[in-house]
């Protein structure tokens, strides 16, 4: 039982669940006072000891069932037990027609035999299932094993078997009772299949050696980035936001220098009966309010999205933040961002613009935002650009973007072009530029992470 | 004399947290148990208004201990969490006491004979006495088992959640004056989050987490036959299931179950028969504190097919932007 819990921890691990030591000790603490017997309350003090974050309960379901028994699965019927001799002779013949491929399955549905862990490696082989670590593949395995057995086939076959036994002159109702009978066996094998995909997949998930060090993932251009590397660079980019943040937090807390605060200063010096050695000054509001407008444009979204994830984490160090996406057209998406991971709001975001072609378009956005949006930005604000200014030759009304950055305290364009490509081709680059305070290059998530770095100083 | 209880399973933690008044559900009850055992904090998350801090209000009331609250909020720091020496205090005794300690002093013959022996005294005035409690220091150093509920966590600042590591994790608290005060009883701890923010990894390792979501109807149904048990059945179910319909639509704050309750109770103070738009028009605004919110829901109840899902056709955006 005990390995088996280990190998549950290493595949929650492999599925992005951040387990300590401590956190696995505590589980097998719980589980000594709570005992297996209770299945439910396994699961229970597995769970409040190993998952701390909402978000990972649903993980947690899933895998929970495959390592933890679910095992009972409905038994098999052996229908041709209650056949009698004469009967049994005609299924068989009439099973004869069929080749040899769908004979092998529909021998077992006869005989109500489940596949046998031989057969089951066999077809893990054959459709690739041995390396599978990722569940979301596991219907999609399923369905590639159902395919080697033809099930459909069978199914279909199944189906005019009735019929077939009727012409040999079995009794119709025995005929449908039997060919239910093996239509129930069939699903038991679908599900003995998905359940062994899972466990298959499941184990590889445990067994996955460590992921390589995230450094070389820190430094890798946004456009060289498999899905799966951006999958560990969004859990990395909550770690970055940390350290971020305690650095920030200092520096926002050292550079006090606001009014003086006559009541801390009382409270403070109590202790020297009033006389006021130690001053308290009031802390000066430095934090930022920022307008940040983000590409998501297919060549920008992964710079896009993790910009807005490390504002997303940063947010009590940032007074206020509206944040925009656009392709051709604005979007205001901070109700989208309030309650859900930047990852699932720039998805919903990519719903609602409208399907098929569109060009990035960053002057009509502007025009959008000069529209609607302009209430947002004050003196005070940072207005933040994320996009590589390639407007598709359409006009990038300089005129706007000018009165904006004029009206913000600062305007920084984050771009992860580098500037020899800058007014290359499409690029208007250089014509926004000159209005910018800051442009800087962010081409992979650590040159990333300073660049919000410096806009928070 | 101590009369406060354990429990010796889940089951009976249940039924305990039941006579408070608290319906808990079996996830509740097991992992509040765990936490018992292990003597682990509890960290419980959820939306507004499930019932997190009624919570360890029940389960203090359950166990016959003392509740001790601690409200985080912005700029939260150690001296109003922890302790305080209580300055004016100390003055006022040493303005009091001052024929006391010339008396002390007045048999030494040089000065520094004076300041050893006023050092020798220094204890009394660096003592208990003098020392503020606020409410970590006094769950810490209680007679008697105390419950407490660090409300809101998500509130305080990061230097506070790491300051809050030390004392969660060993229940003792160095005072440089004092000394290491270290816990007569461990108390029962319970931290609640309305998840404004992401809490730090370390904080969450040291505790058990417990996510409580909205009820389900039946269990719904149940605290309202509880809470308000003048108003009769057929009407509180089909409150219940309102205010169920009204939390799947995408409002900017969907009603809690106070909510539910406090509507329950307006409900039978009306003295309303049954909900009928009329009715429904003068109440609402119990359960929706937005204006946009109150104007969807009036829209939605009166369409003449009722109670088809509302979550659905409701979007109130330009069909341009649907997809």
């Amino acid at each position: 039982m005990e390995e088996r819990i280990v190998k549950f921890i290493a595949a929650l691990r492999a599925a992005g669940v951040r387990i300590s030591l401590a956190e696995s000790e505590d589980a097998f603490r719980a589980i000594h006072y709570l005992g297996i017997k209770d299945r439910e309350m396994f699961r229970l003090s597995l769970q409040s000891t190993l998952v701390k974050d909402a978000n990972n309960l649903p993980v947690y379901d899933e895998l929970f069932p495959i390592f933890f028994g679910g095992n009972e699965m409905p038994p098999m019927i052996n229908p041709s037990d209650d056949l009698s001799p004469d009967e049994a002779q005609m299924l068989a013949e009439a099973l004869r027609q069929y080749n040899d491929q769908l004979r092998k399955l529909l021998d077992k549905l006869t005989n109500g035999e489940r596949l046998s862990p031989e057969e089951l490696e066999r077809l893990a082989k054959m459709v690739g299932l041995t390396q599978m670590d990722n569940l979301h593949y596991r219907e999609w395995m399923v369905q590639r094993m159902k395919k080697a057995l033809h099930f459909r086939e069978v199914q279909e076959a199944l189906q005019e078997l009735a019929e077939i036994l009727g012409k040999l002159g079995m009794d119709k109702q025995r005929a449908e009772q039997l060919t239910q009978l093996m239509q129930a066996n069939q699903q038991v094998i679908e599900d003995q299949l998905r359940q062994f995909a899972g466990q298959r997949i499941a184990e590889n998930m445990s067994d996955r050696p460590k992921d390589e060090g995230i450094d070389s993932l820190l430094n890798r251009p946004f456009n060289a980035l498999s899905d799966r590397d951006m999958e560990r660079l969004r859990k990395e980019v909550q770690r970055l936001a940390a350290a971020l943040k305690t650095r920030v937090a200092l520096r926002q807390k050292r550079a006090k220098s606001g009014q003086l605060d006559a009541k801390a200063t009382i409270r403070a010096n109590l202790k020297h009966a009033n006389v006021p050695i130690e001053l308290k000054h009031r802390e000066h509001s430095l934090k930022p309010k920022l307008v940040v407008i983000c590409d998501v444009s297919t060549s920008m979204r992964y710079c896009s999205e993790l910009m807005l994830s490390l504002l997303y984490h940063l947010q009590d160090l940032i007074s206020k933040t509206f944040a925009f996406a656009f392709i051709n057209r604005l979007e205001f998406i901070t109700p989208d961002l309030v309650d859900r991971d930047p990852h699932a709001a720039v998805a919903q975001v990519l719903e609602r613009m409208p399907a098929g072609y569109y060009n990035t378009d960053l002057g009509n956005s502007l025009e959008d935002f000069q529209r609607e949006h302009l209430g947002t930005v004050d003196s005070r604000t940072t207005f933040i650009i994320v996009g590589d200014g390639r407007n598709n030759y359409n006009d990038p009304r300089l005129d706007i973007f000018n009165t904006l950055a004029h009206r913000t305290r600062r305007t920084i364009w984050i771009n992860p072009e580098a500037p020899g490509l800058w007014g290359s081709g499409d690029s208007d680059m250089l014509k926004y530029a000159p209005s910018c305070d800051v442009v800087l290059q962010a081409n992979t998530l650590a040159q990333l992470t300073a660049a919000v770095d410096r806009l928070l100083t | 004399m101590d009369n406060t209880r354990r429990f010796s399973s889940p089951g009976e933690l249940k039924a305990a947290l039941g006579t408070e008044q608290y319906i808990a559900s079996d996830e509740i009850a097991t992992i509040m148990y765990l936490s018992q055992e292990l003597g682990k904090p509890l960290l419980t998350e959820g939306p507004a208004g499930v019932g997190k801090t009624e919570l360890a209000k029940a389960i203090a009331q359950a166990t016959c201990r003392e509740l001790i609250r601690l409200q985080c909020y912005e700029g939260l720091d150690e001296t109003k969490a922890l302790y305080e020496w209580e300055y004016a205090k100390q003055l006022l005794y040493t303005q009091l006491l001052r024929d006391k300690l010339h008396e002390t002093l007045s048999g030494t013959d040089n000065l520094s004979a004076a300041a050893d022996r006023l050092a020798d005294e220094e204890d009394v005035f660096f003592s208990m006495r003098f020392l503020l409690q606020r409410p970590l220091l006094k769950a810490i150093l209680s007679e008697q088992p105390t419950v407490l509920l660090i409300d809101e966590i998500d509130r305080s600042d990061a230097e506070f959640e790491a300051f809050l590591l030390e004392v969660l994790s060993d229940f003792q608290v160095s005072v440089p004056e004092l000394g290491t005060l270290a816990a007569v009883h461990r108390p029962l701890v319970v931290l609640t989050s309305n998840n404004t923010r992401e809490l730090s990894e370390a904080l969450k390792r040291r505790c058990l987490y417990l996510f409580i979501d909205y009820p389900s109807i039946e269990q719904e149904m149940a605290v309202v036959r509880l809470k308000v048990p003048e108003l009769n059945a057929k009407l509180a179910r089909q409150a219940v299931e309102l205010v169920q319909s009204l939390r799947s639509m995408d409002l900017r704050k969907s009603p809690s179950i106070s909510e539910t309750l406090d509507w329950a109770k307006a409900l039978v103070a009306l003295n309303a028969r049954h909900l009928d738009i009329p009715m429904l028009e003068t109440t609402l605004s119990i359960l929706l504190k937005h204006e946009s919110d109150l104007q969807r829901a009036k829209r939605w109840m009166q369409r003449p097919s009722g109670n088809t899902r509302p979550g659905e056709d409701f979007d109130t955006r330009p069909s341009r932007w649907r997809n």
